[in-house]
């Protein structure tokens, strides 16, 4: 019995992903777990792990190649399960969790008739007539099946057969016209001297996801930002203090771990910053749980992992949980589901440079606080004048949700929280 | 008067295309020269199937009754009646005339009475008058080639077979077409001896040589002699006092010309370029070589079948239209009224082998199919060939009673480009025929469940 693993929903609305590398070969034996494939999805690098025990019979799709969610990735000949019980089988787990397997949390695996009876007909499998029912393009099965093979979006493909379904000659016709277009061929300059002077690259799945949100944050919300600087010696001082502590305990102890959990704190008493705007009902969500995604920088790009109920959480283990993003975010494993429900966000740019910043909302979040560059500072402590550790602060917020009164206010409550460290423990 | 449209010809190719441009609004004029409807409704397809349903009842009350639990039948007290059976036939022509005559009126089509003359790209003459139209289609259709010949009542073309006569016992069919195995085997099913005269040496050009082997080893059981590289163009000094000689002697009374057909070019003042055989050469869209002026069905050669003639009309009419579709004869089923009935679609096993496809050929029997052992048919399949790479179904061909009504289930597939794994998805009714597709399916997608 064959089983057949579809690209499956890994949440967050995605519906392709890119196929970066494949981790195993044709032939290969493979147990629950393992990783299958590396595939780029709009917002992670993520591995797939393997739905079942067996040996990688067939595999779609090549390094490069778009794969929809519910299409079809390997096919993988069952062991020690025949017949009518690999069917039950398949039938019933419908999602599988991966603990620990891999760093996808939860595969739901698309469509539950991902069974074929063993065949040597394996490439077309039986999937060509069983794409995601929403937004299904009209197109003949042979023109599914190619378009897949071929790595064609069926959905970019103009259908010429009756009511505009895609015939098979669309997807040969398309897939030539793609072939043949160079990639400048909008400009009127000598593609020569093109190639010497510039260098032109596909974007990635994360670098379009990420200009996307930021056009639909900057055309959405209504972006005001407040400047202001903190000084911080006290939780400088408590920071030196528990450092070794925490090393001891296997972490490490940084200012962002008390930025937030101040902001989080914050955020409970100013609810308008923790909420989104429901234009389209005419409604605001305000969300009683606070949940800080964390700004980092990757070599893909930026991601936003979520430290989940931070308000809850001690500075240690918002310190664990950062240590944990940082590993993550260095080996390229952050997942979906790490990048989820996030209601705030804070950047952190100040360990490479610069004290202010106008952040970009992570729409259609209400805020985003900025931390810049700490420095010693002439401040002035009871009318003397002291060396002072500033923190600067920038405060990104949607001026269609929060005033600019609240605003202040929320950012006086967070400042205090900092340069008082020791009321974060009085909440 | 300026017409959109004017049809040369009422055959299946311009009546359907007259009515289709008059359902789409075309000013459409459609002239006949003989009798509505054409070789197909009155000559044709019709009047043969009529005949040949009478033939098949006749032998099968002779040859299954008493297998079929039925006592009394004398098989020698039982005789064919040829004309009765043909009376029978007129009805039916009767009726589906009249019908055609009905929707070419009801959909304002202009029906002209007389033979046309094509003057220029853009009018014709006909009873002396001048018809002006954009457009112009030529569905002229064919006849049978030529045979020279003086012995009266000796030769018969198919046009003039299907009437009240005497049918005398030793019969000459000539052709390689389905037509001439369809009349040899009717003849036969009514007790006559037959001769199969081909031209060439295979019969059905087009088809499968699947479908070939199976019909002959046919007409071999049924006691049908079938010669080939005997191409018949002349009587004369070939036939003498009902012996034809045709590298043996024959015993002939009577000849059924059935050869492929030639085109009737209509009279015109404009020339058109002809293929090598003398058919109306056309483009992809039907256009010959004079714009807006069309050809369509038999005359253009690329078929004799009445449903693509009809096919090659209507999409003629949606170019006008500026509709456009794109015709791929590939996809229309040839049907093929021998005994039992052969039928396919979509490209045959060399032609697969030709395009370079990885294919496989899945087969299922008729003997193995319940409802065919029940009526006691025993004889025939269904082939899927399929490429292997995505399933598509490349090519089908069936032997079967109704193997020509089955085809249909194939072009649907093929017109939606559907793959084996829909075939083999699509539930089948039990007990019915049509199983053998599914179960062929599956045998494409894996195997057979009952084979």
């Amino acid at each position: 019995m064959r089983y057949i693993f579809k690209f499956p929903d890994i949440g967050e609305g995605l519906d392709e992903g890119i196929i970066v590398e494949w981790k195993v070969k044709k032939g290969q034996e493979v147990k629950v777990g393992d990783s299958l494939v590396t595939m780029e999805t709009d917002k992670v690098v993520t591995d797939i792990p393997a739905p079942r025990n067996g040996v990688i019979a067939e595999m779609f799709g090549k390094v490069g190649e778009t794969i929809h969610v519910g299409e079809a990735l390997v096919e993988i000949e069952m062991e020690g399960i025949a017949g009518e019980a690999a069917v039950a089988e398949a039938n019933k787990i419908e999602a599988v969790e991966e603990e620990g397997a891999g760093v996808v949390g939860t595969l739901e695996v698309a469509g539950n008739s991902a069974v074929l009876s063993a065949s040597t007909e394996g490439t077309a499998s039986n999937n060509s007539t069983d794409l995601p029912s929403d937004r299904k393009a009209l197109a003949t099965p042979v023109a599914r099946a190619m378009a897949k093979d071929m790595g064609v979006d069926i959905h970019k493909v103009k259908g010429t057969g009756p009511g505009g379904r895609v015939m098979k000659d669309d997807i040969i016709a398309f897939a030539q016209n793609k072939g043949s277009k160079p990639t400048t061929s909008s400009r009127s300059t000598s593609l020569a001297m093109d190639e010497i002077l510039t260098e032109v690259v596909p974007l990635t799945q994360i670098r379009k996801t990420i200009a996307k949100n930021m056009i639909t944050s900057k055309h959405n919300a209504a972006h005001m930002t407040i400047f202001d600087e903190v000084e911080i010696s006290k939780l400088d001082q408590v920071r030196k203090n528990y450092k070794d502590n925490f090393a001891a305990r296997g972490s490490k102890l940084t200012y962002l771990a008390f930025v937030i959990k101040a902001t989080a704190l914050a955020l409970k008493k100013f609810k308008a910053l923790n909420s989104e705007m429901d234009m389209e009902n005419s409604q605001m969500i305000y969300k009683k749980y606070y949940n800080i995604g964390i700004a980092v920088d990757t070599e893909k790009g930026l991601v936003v992992p979520v430290i989940r109920n931070a308000d809850k959480l001690s500075i240690f283990d918002i310190s664990v949980k950062i240590a944990e993003y940082s590993e993550k975010a260095r080996t390229g494993t952050i997942s979906l589901e790490d990048m989820r429900d996030g209601t705030f966000t804070i950047t952190s740019y100040g360990n490479i440079g610069g004290k202010f910043a106008v952040p970009v909302i992570n729409y259609p979040q209400a805020g985003i606080l900025g931390i810049g560059r700490i420095s010693k500072q002439p401040v002035v402590m009871n009318d003397q004048l002291a060396v002072g550790t500033v923190l600067p602060i920038s405060l990104s917020v949607d001026h269609r949700i929060a005033d600019g009164g609240e605003t202040a206010r929320f950012l006086n409550q967070v400042m205090s929280y900092l340069a008082d460290p020791v009321s974060l423990l009085m909440e | 008067m300026m017409y959109d449209l004017i049809i040369i010809g009422s055959g299946p190719a311009g009546y359907v295309s007259a009515i289709r441009a008059g359902q789409l609004g075309l000013k459409t004029a459609i002239v006949e020269k003989n009798v509505i409807g054409g070789m197909c409704l009155n000559w044709g397809c019709i009047p043969s199937k009529a005949i040949m349903e009478s033939a098949k009842l006749f032998d099968r009350i002779g040859s299954d009754s008493a297998r079929f639990g039925i006592d009394g039948i004398d098989k020698k007290a039982i005789s064919f009646n040829w004309n009765k059976a043909i009376k029978r036939s007129d009805g039916i022509v009767k009726k589906l005339t009249t019908g055609v005559g009905f929707l070419l009126k009801k959909n304002g089509i202009e029906v002209i009475e007389g033979e046309a003359q094509i003057l220029t790209a853009n009018s014709i003459s006909v009873n002396n008058r001048t018809l002006e139209a954009r457009n112009i289609m030529i569905a002229t259709g064919s006849k049978s080639p030529e045979i020279q010949n003086e012995f009266e009542g000796l030769v018969i073309e198919p046009k003039n077979l299907f009437v009240e006569r005497e049918i005398p016992d030793n019969i000459v069919v000539t052709g390689e077409t389905p037509v001439a195995v369809e009349l040899a085997q009717a003849f036969n099913l009514i007790g006559k001896k037959v001769t199969v005269l081909v031209p060439g040496d295979r019969l059905f050009p087009f088809a499968d040589d699947y479908l070939v082997n199976q019909i002959m080893a046919k007409l071999k059981k049924d006691r049908v002699k079938v010669i080939f590289n005997q191409p018949l163009t002349n009587t004369q000094g070939v036939w003498e006092n009902g012996i034809l000689k045709a590298g043996e002697d024959i015993a002939c009374d009577m000849i059924v010309n059935a050869a492929r057909r030639k085109a009737i070019l209509p009279t015109s003042e404009i020339k058109f370029d002809l293929t090598a055989d003398g058919y109306i050469s056309v483009d992809e869209n039907m256009q010959t070589s004079i714009p807006n002026v069309f050809a369509v069905g038999d005359v253009n050669g690329l078929s004799y079948y009445a449903h693509i003639g009809s096919a090659e009309g209507m999409h003629v009419v949606n170019f006008i239209k500026g509709i456009k579709q794109k015709l791929n004869l590939k996809k229309y089923p040839m049907n093929m009224y021998t005994v039992p009935e052969a039928a396919q679609i979509g490209l045959t096993e060399k032609e697969i082998i030709a395009a370079g496809y990885d294919y496989k050929v899945s087969e299922f029997p008729m003997s193995a199919n319940g409802k065919a052992l029940t009526e006691g048919n025993l004889d025939g399949a269904v082939r899927i060939l399929s490429d292997k790479k995505y399933g598509e179904v490349l090519g089908v061909q069936i032997i079967a009673p109704n193997a020509t009504d089955m085809i249909s289930e194939a072009a649907a597939y093929m017109e939606m480009e559907a793959t084996v794994y829909d075939i083999a998805q699509t539930v089948h009714a039990h007990p019915t025929v049509s199983e053998v597709f599914m179960e062929a399916g599956f045998e494409a997608v894996d195997r057979a469940i009952h084979k």
